[in-house]
């Protein structure tokens, strides 16, 4: 009775834990500018974090030779050149995070040439760090129900008709001899 | 017995797979020669006559090749690819737009010249610090051999000027010149100040001194000169043209002399420093001609360099123009 109640208590907590809605995102929404220093093979700043909503202007310049910008989920584009400015504004309506590439092709590493935009707080990556906890303190909780049991090793019995070997090839029943 | 029929059914459907295909085979064949003919027909006659024109980083050889000919009124049919970067093309003096030259990707342009001489193609991305000495030179021939209208030789040059003298002042202004501020001081300045010919050969303060002792100045301060400068350069520029010369001054100018024209751009210090704009003390020394001369020619050995073969007069006009606001700002009050 005691271990059912346990159970439905976990998994009412891991369903919470993964789908529950979280009151987050209610930062009122701003606009900000960010300025992108795009340079031969990076971005810089290469991580920009904004809220859901937020009317974002992206000013890219370009510090040595043309550059530019393509960015994942949006699908939005732009290129500067040095002295050549360019803005892109948007309003970032999708959570997640997404990433950034040049897409000038500027040079030898300009495939490498990436960053991110971070639209919210990760929280998937959040979510899954507490079910991991959730898994810890599961397996605690549970322990001394292994009290009482055999050990999960297997063990020769002295009347055993054949024993479990452990071969190379995998385990192999032999026949005793 | 059973195998015998194995064998048998084997070799019978072997042939009949060995004849459907030989079929089709042959349709497809057909196909490929009635598609393919007039397209290879069309292709072959494009790579006899087509360039291949590739482009490089500057520093590994720019255009290959820089130098083409063509004849007038005949399609000079080329095909652009790059071999590292972006790079882009265009021909100077032309209108044409410009277009895109991407690695792996083949841009093809057709041009037809109807004057001949000599013309000059340059790349139009910023790929590197040597981007600006990428050029390439188109050699047109006339049809008949016309004599050519002799081109009158830059200002500059008629005025005996030297661009690369220093032409610092020893001024300090306080605040910048105002064209409007000038227009408002309400003064009919003598129309000599007004005159193409000063616009173009003398420099702000030179002006500035005549104004000051010419006798319809007498009451005003020398800032109130410095306005009335600044609303006679203006009187010589129009709003259109410095839009345009701010265009092909952030496409060609600014990656050197700063969007804000303080000499502060990517590729500033490359070279040489690149003349800060906003710098009065010796932008009100010079001239539009020297101006002129310089943006023509380019620097001597410097960093400065020479667009005469690439813009036309009025696209030179037009980005002096937009110079001089650098100096003479349009929306002060
Ligand atoms: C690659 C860098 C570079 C680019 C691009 C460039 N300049 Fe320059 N420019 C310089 C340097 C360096 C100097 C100073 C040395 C000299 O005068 O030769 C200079 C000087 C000048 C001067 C002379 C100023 C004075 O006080 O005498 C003018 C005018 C000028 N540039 C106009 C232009 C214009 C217009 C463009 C664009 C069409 C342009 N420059 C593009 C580097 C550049
Ligand atoms: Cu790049
Ligand atoms: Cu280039």
């Amino acid at each position: 009775m005691k271990q059912q109640r346990l159970w439905l208590l976990f998994i009412v907590a891991i369903f919470g834990v993964a789908f529950a809605p979280l009151p987050l995102g209610t930062a009122v929404p701003t606009s900000r500018t960010v300025r992108l220093e795009a340079s031969s093979f990076e971005f810089s700043p290469a991580v920009v974090a904004v809220n859901p909503g937020d009317q974002v202007t992206i000013e890219l310049a370009a510090t040595d030779v043309m550059h530019g910008l393509y960015l994942d989920g949006y699908d939005l584009e732009i290129t500067a050149e040095p002295g050549q400015t360019a803005v892109l504004t948007f309003t970032a309506d999708k959570t997640g995070t997404f990433r950034f590439r040049c897409s000038v092709t500027c040079g030898a590493l300009h495939p490498f040439m990436i960053g991110k935009l971070k639209v919210g707080p990760n929280l998937l990556l959040w979510r899954s760090v507490a079910l991991s906890l959730l898994a810890v303190l599961f397996f605690i909780s549970r322990e001394p129900l292994f009290v009482n049991r055999e050990p999960l090793s297997v063990v020769r019995k002295p009347n055993a008709e054949y024993e479990i070997r452990n071969t190379e090839h995998g385990i192999r029943n032999t026949e005793h001899p | 017995m059973a195998a015998d029929w194995l064998t048998h059914r084997g070799v019978k459907s072997a042939k009949k797979s060995v004849n459907l295909s030989g079929e089709f085979l042959a349709r497809f064949l057909l196909a490929l020669l009635v598609i393919g003919t007039p397209l290879w027909i069309w292709a072959a006659r494009r790579g006899e006559t087509a360039v291949t024109v590739h482009a490089l980083m500057p520093e590994k050889g720019g255009f290959l090749p820089d130098t083409l000919t063509a004849a007038v009124g005949v399609p000079l049919e080329l095909n652009l690819i790059s071999d590292d970067v972006m790079h882009g093309f265009a021909v100077g003096q032309t209108g044409w737009p410009a277009v895109d030259v991407k690695p792996g990707q083949m841009t093809e342009v057709t041009l037809t010249f109807a004057e001949p001489g000599t013309y000059t193609y340059y790349c139009t991305r910023w790929c590197g610090p040597n981007h600006w000495r990428m050029r390439g030179t188109i050699e047109v021939t006339g049809a008949e051999e016309r004599e050519a209208p002799p081109a009158s030789p830059p200002l500059y040059v008629e005025l005996e000027l030297d661009i690369d003298a220093p032409h610092e002042l020893d001024i300090l202004l306080k605040t910048p010149p105002s064209a409007a501020r000038g227009a408002e001081l309400d003064i009919t300045l003598p129309s000599e100040f007004l005159s193409r010919d000063v616009y173009l050969t003398q420099t702000p303060f030179e002006v500035w001194q005549a104004l000051r002792l010419a006798s319809e100045t007498a009451a005003l301060t020398d800032e109130d000169v410095w306005d009335l400068v600044a609303a006679a350069w203006h009187s010589q520029t129009t709003d259109e043209q410095i839009q345009r010369g701010q265009t092909l001054y952030n496409q060609n100018c600014a990656a050197c002399h700063g969007s804000g024209g303080g000499g502060d751009g990517v590729f500033g210090q490359a070279f040489d420093q690149a003349s800060d704009f906003t710098d009065s003390q010796t932008m009100l020394g010079a001239s539009t001609a020297v101006f002129d001369g310089k943006i023509r020619r380019g620097g001597m050995g410097t960093g400065m360099p020479y667009w005469g073969t690439i813009f036309t007069d009025e696209e030179i006009d037009a980005l002096i123009a937009y110079l001089w606001t650098f100096q003479f700002p349009m929306d002060n009050e």
